[in-house]
């Protein structure tokens, strides 16, 4: 039993009724967004640290080279990961992903895979040699919404990932060719509905009120979307929970490409 | 002889004196003190005692803490108080027909109430006395270190917190702070100075800046 | 070790300019992260660690509690991008044996007796690696723990020497690491001086030994000087927040 959300999210849920937040922040609006590009550089080709509000998400970028799948043999591979540490909350624990994890680096994977964010063409070496960019989702501090924070943190990496050298069927450590081809960038916007409204990016308290969450990636179209938790959305909120991603996604893509 | 001032910071296995008298969080080794955690040191005399900047609540006597329903069992109710230790409040301070009544008619799991802690031994077994429902109500979490401060000099500093923003609030000693108010505003201000209270816990004239500041934010 | 031929002392230098007794460069900070008990960061040559606590809690299984103190358990961890091949993310053996010795030698200096029944667990997240991560990971967690309030008997410090190109320097890099003749990682209680945490691998002679730990003690205190000063500085700053 989780002891945190029994004591607060009967608040949360009453002030919500009001249109307050907890923290004083417009349904739409959310967290102070800061990211730190190429914080593991001098190992990972490509990394980026998020701050949103409290959540801390470090994304590390490892490009290695291997076989492309047998059904697009020109084509790079791209796969996602995400380690929920057990530093970043008391309730996660050690060992394999469970569902959380693997639902939160499916949806980033969505976002990034079906925008084409990755040129994976561009990835082909030689014949049954690609390259495989490993995304490396690493939560550190679960202050809610490790999945919009993994994501925007995932795109921000993936612009600073640069491609190592490989020669003689070797890759060559620290040396460089050039910057990994990046089409776009897709922004996850996760609502949270906590009685009849929605909120974004919710944060802890948020998170132990709201019933269920709905993500939307967009770039100029829609990407991804999943709805998460037990609970129901009208097909109104959903409706509105596009309109409001769309219009988010363009503030923090600002902030990501900066 | 006391090798550091009143009001010094120490770190776990630092030298705090020679031949003194030190009661809390410390270590004797022969004629020497040393300190067992990071806080700081109150010297009156020749005694002393470490005050810790951190740490988790230990239960204590005549201590008033609040408390969530976890578990409703037979006997009575399973408690959590933001300590390591889980601890039973017994049925009867509800009722007398214990095993003839279904308990969550009195207390619920996700209940917030207030008890009172009587007999701890020293694993940690202790009892709840005088059960009251928080009903409705903001319950905040802040460093249990910090809560004598949060109280003040004969609860000056918390008659000033309610008085200035006007909220009903209770304070349990294990880290816990209950606070009601109809206006978010009022609940919103409190938590800004009881935050405020707990940042700046080991700094003097700290009543007075929280007088000035809740002054300045009111009717903004 | 020395699998290839590599140069690591030129003109009486270092690769890194260092002389033999020198520390890389490091920065420490505490009470970095919102959902532990406490926590520290120390940045330490290339070396990135976060090391957090969460307890005194309610041990589990129930029938493994020590009803005479708390149990303390350090898990090491490393990123899967903390090195130059992607490491597969999971415990390997290296890492359950690194979180075994630090387990070890923080249950030595915490005064556990204090929360019986309960667990302590230190967590250790290696951002990004470069040679003597263990020391550097110890460090970090002893901050943590002291930071948390888990009352303890002193602080842990921690450094390696080693032998490299014949002559015994402090602080491994990674390519001394790697081409090396031998890394000596010790972790001390500075107070008393006892041993806390000494493991080596390579080839040292008794006298090489000696000098080697000498070297390494020294740099532990050097790092203790360090800690202190962060711990102590957290407090203030406390102060100064609006």
């Amino acid at each position: 039993m989780n002891i945190e959300e029994y004591l607060r999210r009967d608040y949360v849920a009453t002030l919500l009724k009001e249109g307050r937040r907890i923290d004083n922040r417009k349904l739409d609006e959310f967290r102070e967004i800061k990211i730190e590009k190429g914080y593991s550089s001098e190992k990972a080709p490509g990394s980026a640290f998020i701050y949103l509000g409290n959540t801390k998400v470090l994304v590390g970028i490892s490009m290695d080279v291997g076989e492309p799948y047998p059904d697009r043999p020109e084509s790079g591979v791209m796969t996602t990961n995400v380690e929920l540490r057990p530093i970043a909350s008391p309730l996660f624990e050690s060992g394999p992903p469970r569902e959380k994890a693997i639902e939160i680096a499916r949806v980033v994977d969505r976002g990034i895979r079906e925008s084409g964010a990755i040129d994976l063409e561009k990835l082909y070496i030689e014949e049954d040699r690609v390259w495989i960019a490993f995304i490396d989702i690493h939560v550190l501090d679960d202050g809610g919404n490790i999945l919009d924070a993994a994501g925007i943190a995932a795109i921000a990496a993936l612009l600073d990932t640069r491609i190592p050298r490989y020669e003689d069927g070797v890759v060559v450590r620290g040396e460089w060719t050039g910057k990994l081809p990046v089409t776009c960038t897709p922004v996850p916007v996760t609502h949270a509905k906590i009685g009849d409204k929605l909120v974004v990016d919710p944060n802890l308290e948020e998170e132990y009120a709201r019933e269920t969450q709905l993500t939307v990636t967009t770039t100029d179209t829609i990407n991804a979307m999943q709805k998460s938790g037990i609970g129901a959305f009208s097909s109104e909120d959903v409706d509105s929970a596009i309109d409001t991603s769309f219009k988010k996604a363009q503030e923090i893509r600002e902030i990501v490409e900066g | 002889m006391f090798k550091v001032e009143d009001r010094e910071f120490v770190i776990p296995g630092q030298l705090v004196g020679e031949n003194v008298c030190c009661t809390e969080n410390c270590l004797n080794e022969d004629d020497k003190v040393y300190s067992t955690i990071q806080g700081m040191v109150r010297v009156k005399g020749n005694s002393g005692k470490i005050i810790p900047s951190s740490g988790v609540y230990t239960p204590k006597r005549d201590d008033v803490v609040i408390g969530l329903v976890v578990e409703v069992l037979e006997c009575g109710w399973l408690v959590d108080i933001n300590s390591p230790y889980m601890s039973v409040m017994m049925g009867e301070e509800a009722t007398r027909n214990v095993m003839e009544e279904d308990l969550s008619r009195y207390y619920d799991i996700g209940d917030k109430i207030s008890v009172k802690i009587i007999r701890v031994n020293e694993v940690y077994d202790f009892d709840l006395i005088k059960p009251r429902k928080l009903n409705e109500g903001l319950i905040i979490n802040v460093n249990p270190k910090r809560i004598p401060r949060v109280v003040g000099k004969r609860r000056s500093m918390l008659e000033i917190l309610r008085k200035k923003t006007g909220c009903n609030i209770m304070v349990g000693q294990n880290g816990r702070i209950w606070i009601k108010s109809d206006r978010p505003d009022d609940v919103g201000l409190a938590v800004k100075a009881i935050k405020k209270i707990e940042r700046e816990a080991q700094t003097s004239g700290l009543t007075n800046r929280i007088e000035n500041m809740l002054d300045n934010n009111w009717g903004k | 070790m020395a699998e290839k031929e590599m140069k690591l002392i030129v003109d009486g230098k270092r690769l890194d300019g260092r002389k033999f007794d020198e520390l890389r460069e490091i920065k420490m900070e505490v009470n970095v992260l919102e959902r532990t008990m406490g926590s520290a960061y120390v940045e330490w040559g290339n070396n990135k660690v976060l090391a957090g606590v969460h307890g005194p809690r309610e041990f589990h299984p129930k029938f493994l509690r020590d009803p005479r103190k708390a149990i303390l358990t350090c898990t090491y961890n490393m990123a899967a991008f903390s090195v130059d091949d992607r490491k597969r993310p999971g415990p390997d053996r290296r890492s359950v044996e690194i979180s075994k010795v630090i387990s070890d030698a923080l249950s030595s200096v915490a005064v556990l007796e204090k929360y019986p029944n309960t667990g302590i667990d230190v967590f250790v997240e290696v951002l990004q690696a470069d040679a003597g991560t263990r020391c550097v990971s110890i460090v970090a967690a002893s901050l943590a723990l002291a930071n948390s309030g888990v009352p303890m008997k002193d602080l842990v410090s921690a450094c390696a020497s080693g032998k490299i190109d014949g002559e015994i320097v402090l602080d491994l890099m990674k390519e001394e690491d790697n081409y090396g003749e031998c890394d000596l990682p010790v972790a001390i209680s500075p107070r008393r001086g006892d041993i806390l945490l000494l493991q080596m691998d390579g080839n040292l002679t008794r006298e090489e030994y000696t000098k080697a730990y000498n070297l390494a003690v020294e740099g532990a205190k050097k790092v203790y000087g360090m800690q202190k000063k962060t711990l102590l500085d957290s407090m203030v700053n406390l102060e100064e927040g609006e």
